[in-house]
């Protein structure tokens, strides 16, 4: 990705793009942090991006739509504005004329009874706010995990490990390449077990017409279990149905000893 | 690349800004000691913005607003998405003006970026790739007066039209259709590199043809 000690001029305009994996883009971004260079670079390239959204034909607002950000930011204004303290207001007596009798009590008992009623309401409407408080909190807890959660699976910076058992052996595996026509053969195999003093493997080609298995090299692994055959002598022609890999005495076998530790069948053919 | 599937004739000019009569005196305000072309520029509109002047907001939103909107919906292709895109630029950049740093570029330019990442943020249903405030944009190009901004449009049109169609098509995926680069050569049968290359080629071409 880095063109000696720069990101290439490619991969800048993909992550202009947004266009690269999450893997190559935490690279990209790593790379930018301290590199002046391809920051600059990489604004060059925004500035070439800008001049391909110009190609965009231009389209009307839909109808309103300027009316409802200036609405928007109206809002957002007077929300954040402080509201302004109540201010006393002085009551004029002046014109007040004194109500003698019944007319007056009636009045007030009227205005206690509505006061009651309207105290009971508050005290309801109180209450159901409290609880849609409640709830709103609650969702907006369980809205906050989720976007963790979302962040955290899409973090570029996030570190992803695989886990499994420790002690598990790792199970032992060969790649083989064959070409029957010229009886040529190399055979890589690794996590091999140890072999014990005087014996060794020995590789066999199980030939597709039913013949006896042909012996095809003997190895022994390395310390890190690795071993190998590379070009062991075959005849050529043979075409194989399978490959095997025994465990025989050092000096090697002309059958092979059960059992097979590692066998590969041959793809058919258009596999 | 869209102007060589788009028409190729003129662009109508955008039915923005909305009339001038309709703009309240509190949008109108220009303040003290500062003449009318002073307030055109972006960048005094941006400190009035900065002073939370709503009239400076609106006066950029006129100015840009049909422009985001457009490119917002060429990626979406639904209006009222790019609507809700369009609005969230501007809310945010009312919200956060120090977002855009006019040391870095032409406003133009960089909510021609932003609008273009966001909606497709917005396509592929994901968070923000990338905070406006990290975007930066270096351009010169003066995007302030649309018969200027015309002109622009009109010559990258014609830039773009005149690259090979293989260079238009990948520029065209990856930009308007937010497609990755192995997702582009997936879908065209080519191998990865070519797909940089011409990507890479046609912004260079794009570049050079412009500045001459």
């Amino acid at each position: 990705m880095t063109d000696g000690q720069h990101i290439s001029q490619e991969d800048l305009a993909l992550f202009a793009l947004q266009a690269l994996s999450h893997e190559e883009s935490a690279a990209v971004r790593k790379h930018l942090s301290g590199c002046e260079e391809c920051q600059t670079e990489l604004a060059n390239l925004r500035g070439d991006l800008a001049a391909v959204a110009l190609s965009v034909d231009q389209r009307p607002l839909p109808a309103g739509a300027r009316d409802r950000f200036i609405k928007k930011i109206a809002g957002e204004s007077s929300s954040a504005s402080a509201p302004k303290p109540a201010q006393p207001v002085p009551i004029d007596r002046s014109g007040r004329v004194p109500r003698a009798g019944w007319a007056g009590w009636l009045a007030a008992a009227a205005m206690l009874i509505v006061a009651v009623g309207l105290g009971f309401e508050v005290s309801h409407l109180r209450a159901r706010l409290l609880e849609m408080d409640n709830r709103i909190a609650s969702l907006e807890t369980g809205k906050s995990h989720a976007e963790q959660v979302a962040e955290l699976l899409t973090a570029p910076a996030a570190q992803r490990v695989l886990l499994s058992a420790p002690k598990t052996p790792p199970s032992p595996s060969g790649h083989l390449v064959y070409l029957p026509s010229r009886g040529e053969l190399i055979l890589q195999a690794n996590n091999l077990a140890p072999v014990p003093a005087g014996k060794t493997y020995e590789l066999w080609v199980i030939p597709a017409n039913g013949s006896a298995p042909i012996p095809a090299g003997l190895f022994r692994p390395d310390a890190a279990g690795n071993g190998s055959v590379v070009l062991p002598s075959i005849p050529p022609g043979v075409n194989a149905k399978a490959f095997g890999v025994t465990l025989e005495q050092a000096e090697g076998s002309k059958t092979p000893t059960a059992p097979i530790l590692l066998a590969g069948a041959v793809p058919l053919s258009g596999e | 690349m869209a102007l060589a599937l788009e028409s190729p004739s003129m662009p109508e000019p955008p039915d923005n800004p909305a009339p001038r009569d309709s703009r309240t005196e509190n949008e109108r305000a220009i303040p003290s000691g500062m003449s009318k072309s002073d307030v055109g520029g972006d960048k005094l509109l941006m400190d009035r913005v900065r002073v939370r002047e709503q009239g400076a907001m609106a006066d950029i939103f006129d100015r840009y607003s049909g422009m985001v909107y457009s490119v917002a919906l060429r990626v979406l292709n639904d209006s009222g998405h790019a609507e809700d895109v369009m609005q969230e630029i501007f809310f945010q950049l009312w919200r956060n003006p120090d977002s855009f740093s006019s040391s870095r570029g032409s406003l133009g330019a960089w909510l021609l970026v932003v609008a273009r990442n966001r909606a497709i943020d917005h396509l592929r249903q994901r968070r923000p790739a990338e905070p406006m405030d990290e975007v930066v944009v270096a351009s010169t190009t003066n995007l302030q007066i649309e018969a200027e901004r015309t002109i622009i449009m009109q010559k990258v049109k014609g830039i773009l039209g005149d690259l090979p169609k293989e260079q238009q098509q990948s520029l065209r995926m990856a930009f308007f259709d937010g497609l990755s680069h192995s997702e582009i050569a997936e879908k065209t049968g080519q191998p990865l590199g070519t797909i940089k290359t011409r990507i890479r080629s046609a912004l260079t071409m794009l570049r050079k043809r412009l500045e001459a």
